[in-house]
């Protein structure tokens, strides 16, 4: 199960699994997104490489007019996968709890 | 355990259901879910992906290991491909030279214990290993 949809003004929420199933959904849904994006990763379960190059396309599209994306409430399991990939030096990440 | 899947990325969660029932049933510690999840699911879309003369289902197979849980994925009929001789990939680059291929690959070498390849008779054959004392469980 992999839902995405708008939580806020600015905010996007994920939650469940974004896997390789799921990623041509996401994808579409943040081609659609705007100047600036926060993700809520909070109920995000799982993510893959999948999952990984959604973010990062669409981070580098952001970037280009000057914002990109702020991923906040990453749980502890998914905040190892950015930092084996490197995203934790690409992204401004807000950890769950903080 | 084992199961046959087709190959298509919509068989995704049919892996899940057959990881939680193995998990299930072997009463195995929920800590090492995500990395089996991950490290399965990025081998079999490398196969669904790249072995596309090949028409047959993937078996995967799961085992308790004496440490945690050994995993194998089987390709039948195809070219030999091994993943574990896949190139590093820059994870300091900075963003404009990043590009998400490679990422799959790299994070299965990089959080699954041991990993090991074998190819005969064009079946081609990746087990890997996840130790539950990686995971303090």
């Amino acid at each position: 199960m992999f839902e995405i949809g708008i939580s806020g003004e600015d905010t996007v929420l994920l939650e469940g699994r974004l896997d390789a199933a799921q990623a041509v959904k996401a994808q579409e849904f943040l081609d659609q997104v705007g100047v600036q994006c926060v993700l809520d990763l909070a109920k995000l379960e799982y993510i893959s490489s999948a999952g990984l190059g959604v973010l990062l396309r669409t981070h580098k599209r952001l970037m280009c007019s000057g914002s990109g994306i702020k991923l906040i409430n990453v749980n502890h399991h998914i905040h190892d996968i950015f930092r084996y990939s490197g995203f934790d030096k690409l992204f401004e990440i807000v950890p769950a709890g903080d | 355990m084992e199961q046959r899947f087709k190959r298509s990325f919509d068989e995704l969660k049919n892996i899940v259901t057959m990881t939680e029932d193995f998990f299930h049933e072997e009463k195995l510690p929920p800590g090492l879910r995500n990395v089996v999840d991950l490290a399965t699911e990025e081998l079999f879309v490398n196969m669904v992906t790249y072995n596309t003369e090949s028409n047959e289902d993937i078996l995967i197979q799961m085992t308790p290991h004496e440490h945690g849980v050994e995993v194998s994925l089987t390709d039948y009929d195809v070219e030999r491909f091994d993943p574990t001789g896949a190139g590093p990939i820059d994870v300091n680059a900075p963003l404009e030279e990043r590009t998400p291929g490679g990422l799959g690959l790299y994070l299965v070498l990089k959080m699954v214990d041991s990993i090991h390849y074998e190819y005969r008779n064009r079946q081609s054959k990746i087990t890997f290993i996840v130790d539950r004392k990686q995971f303090d469980v």
